[in-house]
């Protein structure tokens, strides 16, 4: 008789361990959004389905500010992010080995190695001297910030996507007298789109969803979404703030899942 | 017009260097159907990579027209390639596909638009013009790859096994249109492959490969009938050695009766003989009259191959036409005389084995 693979399916417990850790991930989210829907004004008391807290979220002020920093940073940094990420990934898979190579991708990496909130006060450090210096105390520290620690996320695909690419394609280009930005431009880059924009949503994701860097960094009145968040936690837990995360939640499930359906092999 | 002198192309450095290429050297002329044949692993598609310039050569010239292109880059050349896996854009129509080489070159859209239509006719395959190339099947995929290289009117077509892909049938259609292209165009090709009857029915003339190194050139009919040696006589059909000697003007095998007389200097040599022209019986003319023993017969269809054993324990085998009535002329066991004739007779060099 063949011996049997090892299968993790048949471990003892292995299902039941899986399913408390769904359990527990989901069912708060579920309630979350459950009591976003609340008509009440309190939050355990269930007075029917409303959406009536999406309304006053979207009528205040603060939000509305939050929410507009948000998504004009996550969008800069992800697109910064993402060129250099692009032009890291082509230097790293099409140049043949050189020197300081596995240095780049140690830079590259650096920040899913390094603890968010020492690279947090690292940057911190830095910055609060330069704010005083320029007396500058706009957006463009976060979105230096952001776009850096986003760049990992970018490159993954992008990379991944480079590496299974046919060779030969772009050694064809070249044959029928494409020139090297010609062959870019018509070949590679409409193969690599669909990484390019998937690392790009998920750059935007992660920003989007960024709290320490954010707190430590931001100037004083400006406020991202979970930066914003935070502050209204620390006064009082209303729906309107469920409305706001459910929100936010929505969001990042479905550039999510575009950034997925987008790398998925076709079949 | 395409001149190759001594080409020679190493790759990595050290104590791990493989030699694909031992300085090559041949000539190719205008309109020639040009193959280059061998076993895996010969360096056919080093050095067809290199007449592309997708690799820089070790050492040696390549002239195209009285000019060397060895440090040119590939999409200067006006050389183009049918890869063996096609290489199609999967994200371009079967259209853009034909006409990427002209958008490239920064042709005008209505010219590239007229000669995508051509070379779509010329490959028949105008209804298809629209399709993604990912949507094709694997013959219409090849006719793509031959009317994208075809469409830039390159001076030579270089085809790394075009049809090894495909299957029995459609590979023998596609040989017949490639050469019927070949010659309507009349394109210089340079084709590679490692089947023997595809080179030997399409080429005009054949290189024969081995281990880096040319053996031979020539048309495939001096090929199969004066090998230049041991090696090309093995690739190219079937054939029997044995072991012979030269001595003041005559051929003596130790097996034969009497000798027969040669021009060739003295020396041990090898004697070939073609299955085909082994005869079995005492034969008219000039030949080696040699004693053997029937060991089996091997029933072919339209021949059988008759397998025997000569006197020192040497193999031959002859092949005799299975006429309409009676079988092969001889039974398992029987021990006849067999004739080598003359003509048939080919001396190679002796190689150590
Ligand atoms: N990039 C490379 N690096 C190292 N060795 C190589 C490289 N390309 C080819 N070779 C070696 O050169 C030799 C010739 O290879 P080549 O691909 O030209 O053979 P081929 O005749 O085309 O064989 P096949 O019929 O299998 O395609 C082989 O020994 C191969 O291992
Ligand atoms: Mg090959």
């Amino acid at each position: 008789m063949a011996r049997r693979s090892f299968d993790i399916r048949r471990l003892p417990g292995a299902a039941t361990l899986a399913i408390t850790c769904f359990v527990i991930l989901y069912i708060p989210l579920v309630i979350l959004v459950v009591n976003s829907l609340n008509a009440g004004k309190a939050i355990n008391v269930w007075e029917g389905i409303s959406l009536r807290w999406y309304a006053t979220a979207l009528q205040n002020e603060g939000f509305l500010n939050a929410a507009s920093t948000s998504l004009i940073l996550a969008a800069t940094a992800a697109l910064v992010a993402t060129v250099t990420a692009t032009m890291a990934a082509l230097a790293t898979t099409r140049s043949k080995g050189f020197r300081g190579e596995g240095t780049i991708n140690l830079v590259l990496n650096q920040p899913l190695m390094v603890p968010e909130i020492v690279l947090a006060i690292a940057l911190l450090i830095i910055l609060a001297q330069v704010k005083q210096v320029t007396g500058y105390t706009g957006l463009w520290y976060l979105i230096i910030a952001h776009s850096a620690f986003c760049i990992p996320f970018a490159y993954m695909p992008v990379r991944a996507r480079l590496q299974g690419m046919d060779l030969t394609l772009e050694t064809a280009a070249s044959d029928l007298y494409a020139s090297r930005f010609y062959t870019f431009r018509k070949v590679t880059l409409p193969l690599l789109a669909p990484a390019v924009l998937a690392g790009f949503m998920l750059a935007f994701v992660v920003s989007l969803d960024d709290v320490v860097i954010s707190e430590f960094l931001k100037s004083p009145g400006q406020d991202t979404l979970p930066t914003y968040l935070l502050g209204q936690l620390r006064r009082n837990l209303t729906s309107e703030i469920y409305a706001i995360s459910s929100l936010l939640l929505l969001i990042s499930v479905l550039i999510v899942a575009g950034s997925w359906l987008l790398t998925r092999k076709k079949t | 017009m395409l001149d190759i002198r001594d080409l020679t192309k190493s790759f990595g450095k050290g104590d791990s260097t493989v030699t694909a290429l031992h300085e090559v050297s041949f000539t190719i002329a205008e309109g020639e159907f040009f193959t280059l044949l061998g076993p895996s692993g010969c360096g056919k598609t080093t050095l067809l990579r290199l007449i592309a310039g997708f690799e820089p050569p070790s050492g040696g010239a390549l002239v195209l027209d009285g000019q060397d292109i060895a440090q040119m880059p590939p999409n200067r050349r006006p050389v183009n390639t049918v890869f063996q896996n096609y290489a199609l854009f999967p994200h371009m129509t079967v259209a853009q596909n034909v006409g990427f080489a002209l958008g490239a070159q920064g042709r005008p859209k209505d010219e590239i638009a007229r000669t995508v239509a051509r070379m779509l006719d010329l490959v028949q395959l105008g209804h298809l013009a629209h399709r993604k190339s990912g949507e094709l099947s694997g013959g219409q995929q090849q006719r793509v790859a031959l009317a994208r290289a075809l469409a830039p009117k390159p001076r030579i077509l270089l085809l790394d096994e075009p049809l090894s892909a495909l299957d029995m049938k459609l590979r023998k259609e596609m040989q017949v249109e490639l050469k019927r292209l070949q010659q309507e165009t009349g394109l210089t090709f340079i084709f590679v492959t490692h089947d023997q009857e595809e080179a030997l029915t399409m080429s005009d003339r054949i290189a024969v490969m081995s281990g880096g190194r040319i053996q031979q050139i020539a048309t495939p009919r001096e090929l199969y009938d004066q090998p230049a040696n041991r090696f090309v006589a093995g690739f190219i059909g079937e054939s029997n050695f044995l072991d012979a000697s030269c001595a003041h003007g005559k051929l003596v095998l130790p097996q034969a009766g009497a000798p027969l007389p040669v021009t060739h200097p003295d020396g041990p040599v090898t004697l070939m003989v073609r299955p085909e022209h082994v005869f079995l019986g005492p034969a008219p003319g000039a030949g080696l009259s040699v004693p053997a023993r029937v060991e089996r017969l091997v029933y072919f269809g339209t021949d059988t191959h008759v397998h025997l054993m000569l006197a020192d324990g040497a193999g031959l085998v002859a092949r005799v036409q299975n006429a309409l009535r009676g079988g092969a002329p001889c039974a398992e066991g029987d021990a006849i005389s067999i004739t080598l004739p003359a003509d048939a007779l080919r001396l190679l060099p002796k190689e150590a084995a």
